[in-house]
């Protein structure tokens, strides 16, 4: 938690961690205790503040919570950390210290939270990200990678990149100048994470509620018209894109995948694609449009010159999993020449 | 276009009309476009007599206006010759006369002959794009005299109809629709006079609802056709209204709007579907809601932007 521990944002040399309507004490709790362990990380100057937009929790109840946290953590950090309210466009708690174009561009953070609907997307285990990762490259044949390329693309630091290679043990291959790859696809891991992968993607399933469904094709139509370079194609579309002999008929359903460094993401876009989609957390429903969430740094779209991107092929794969198109899915890793005839 | 106290009958679509391309003079038809919930039935449901529609006037647009009065005076003779009947209500007991005002005078209300479900109802364009007030011309007949109505924006209905195979004309629905549309920028509180399957109803909220219904049945049949709407109604406007529509097209989203932003008038937009046009299938009040949102999205707003 401590070296992977992103904040929304660093201001001059102030750690922002902003959180919207929180409703739960242990959440307050949770990212006081983040931002204090990223502050012991960092020189005396560093401040940390938790910014809470319009929290559901009493003033008294916040107090309370920082000062058992002040009492508990060490001086030196508690001293730096602040808990700061935002409500009518009003900063309450802010240090007078904090100068004011620095309080400027803490405004503006706080303004792109309100207007992205505030949704919030939970941090997944940099684990998968970086499994993701490698079977991308290994999958495209991309060739060995550095430790440092893979910690920039993933976001994360090198003993996390360590930590991981010596998970997935014999399945790296090592190369006498420190690089690496896959040296098989990793059958088990990847098992593994197909379990969970709807809750290390922040899945969110959308069902039509018109009785009148967009078919997936006219949604894709419509998506392409929107300026998002954030959001790339996944599911049965990519699929094709990577595998143009990909056996099915028509899509079932929209995948799309949103890149997200950040903890929020914008999905104001839904309502434009089709008012008729409303999230649903029934599993059974059959969903018309779902999204996934990449927090990694790089998320490795492949870009097009007209229209949206595409997810990568490791994303592409889960995709069809996640739809229960096992046969297909496997037909979709052997079509990759790497993978024929070994997985 | 005319109320009674009854409920709205069900119906066949392609068998009334049918019968009425069998009675209307074949010299006439080129002058005369069914529209209303009749011309939506059969353009959704076309000779399929087992989908049935709730209506009960067949509204009759006879253009050009200066060919109207002769073609309805006809048209009205070659019924009562093959007797369809004069249709009596509280107001109009029978057709009037020389003595009669031209406001006062009955329309041309027919029934077919033994059938008391549904009547037919000549009606006109307006004179000029600039008058959409209600207007009347005397139908001098053998029978007496009728006037012909005419009022706001029904020379949309009657751009570009589609020839049916009974060789008679249909209006687009989506130009109903844009025609609905302009005629209610806002919810007015007068009602119907009959009741709608036991509810008053405000004239906003049912001319309103037809354009949902139009949409409904029009995304049933291809996801994405409200998209061409706009390309379709922008030279329509053009063509009807050339010193008016920038204005015309920056407000036809005012009404739905106002619709969808109050859940009593889409309740009751709601229950002029059931009891009307999408009585085979009909849709909630929030599936209704999202056939207006999708109708602003995809048809509205273009439209409004293209002006």
């Amino acid at each position: 938690m401590k070296a992977d521990y992103r904040p929304d944002a660093v201001i001059g040399h102030t750690l922002v961690d902003v959180k919207r309507r929180t409703d739960t004490v242990n959440t307050v709790r949770m990212a006081l205790m983040q931002l204090a362990y990223a502050l012991s990380d960092r020189d005396s100057q560093s401040a940390g503040f938790l910014v809470l937009v319009d929290p559901k929790i009493t003033p008294q109840r916040l107090l309370d919570e920082q000062r058992y946290a002040q009492r508990t953590l060490n001086p030196k950090v508690a001293g730096r950390l602040h808990v700061i309210t935002y409500h009518n466009g009003e900063f309450h708690g802010l240090p007078h210290t904090f100068n004011p174009t620095d309080r400027g561009e803490l405004l503006r953070l706080v303004e792109q939270v309100l207007e992205m609907g505030g949704t919030r997307i939970p941090s997944t285990r940099i684990y998968y990200e970086l499994l993701r990762v490698l079977v991308h490259q290994w999958l495209r044949n991309n060739g060995p990678m550095t430790a440092d390329w893979l910690a920039t693309k993933t976001g994360c630091s090198y003993p996390t990149v360590a930590k991981a290679l010596e998970q997935l043990g014999p399945a790296i291959k090592r190369l006498s100048d420190r690089r690496f790859e896959l040296a098989y696809f990793p059958k088990d891991e990847w098992a593994r994470l197909v379990a969970v992968s709807d809750r290390m993607r922040s899945t969110m399933r959308f069902a039509d509620r018109s009785g009148q469904p967009r078919s997936p094709d006219s949604l894709l139509q419509r998506v392409q018209q929107f300026d998002r370079p954030d959001l790339a194609i996944g599911g049965v579309f990519c699929a094709r894109h990577y595998y143009p002999d990909f056996d099915l008929i028509g899509s079932p359903r929209l995948d799309l995948t949103i890149h997200c460094p950040g903890h929020y993401a914008d999905l104001t876009f839904v309502e434009r694609l089709d008012p008729a989609l409303e999230k649903t957390k029934d599993s059974r429903e059959p969903a018309k449009l779902v999204l996934h969430f990449i927090r990694r740094e790089d998320p490795l779209f492949e870009k097009r010159t007209n229209g949206l991107n595409w997810v990568d092929t490791a994303e592409c794969l889960l995709d069809l999993h996640e739809m229960r198109l096992e046969s297909e899915a496997r037909d979709f890793l052997n079509s990759f020449p790497v993978a024929r005839g070994k997985v | 276009m005319s109320d009674t106290k009854e409920v709205m009958k069900l119906v066949s679509p392609g068998s009334v009309l049918a019968q009425i391309a069998a009675a209307i003079p074949a010299d006439c038809r080129r002058n005369l476009t069914i529209i209303g919930s009749l011309a939506v039935g059969y353009h959704f449901f076309g000779a399929d007599n087992t989908v049935m529609v709730r209506t009960k006037d067949v509204d009759c647009l006879l253009s050009p206006r200066v060919e109207a009065v002769l073609s309805g005076v006809a048209i009205a003779e070659r019924l009562l010759q093959d007797h369809w009947q004069f249709r009596h209500d509280a107001r109009w007991s029978k057709p009037g006369d020389a003595n009669t005002e031209d406001k006062n005078l009955p329309a041309v209300r027919l029934h077919p002959p033994g059938i008391q479900d549904w009547f037919i109802e000549l009606l006109t364009v307006p004179e000029s794009p600039i008058d959409q007030r209600k207007r009347w011309l005397r139908l001098k007949t053998s029978a007496g005299h009728f006037g012909l109505c005419s009022f706001g924006f029904l020379s949309l209905a009657n751009y570009q109809p589609i020839l049916t195979p009974l060789e008679i004309h249909i209006a687009k629905p989506q130009m109903m629709a844009l025609a609905n549309l302009l005629e209610h920028p806002m919810i007015r509180p007068e009602t119907m006079s009959g009741l709608i399957d036991g509810r008053a109803i405000k004239r906003s909220n049912k001319d309103l609802g037809r354009v949902l219904a139009i949409a409904h049945l029009s995304i049933a049949r291809e996801d994405d056709t409200l998209l061409g709407w706009p390309v379709q109604w922008l030279p329509a406007l053009q063509v009807c209204f050339p010193h008016d529509w920038h204005a015309l097209a920056r407000r036809s989203g005012d009404g739905i709007r106002k619709l969808l932003d109050s859940p009593n008038d889409l309740d009751e937009a709601r229950h002029t579907c059931e009891f009307g046009l999408l009585t085979s299938q009909p849709p909630n009040t929030e599936q209704l809601r999202i056939v207006g949102r999708r109708l602003l999205q995809d048809a509205i707003e273009p439209l409004e932007k293209m002006a």
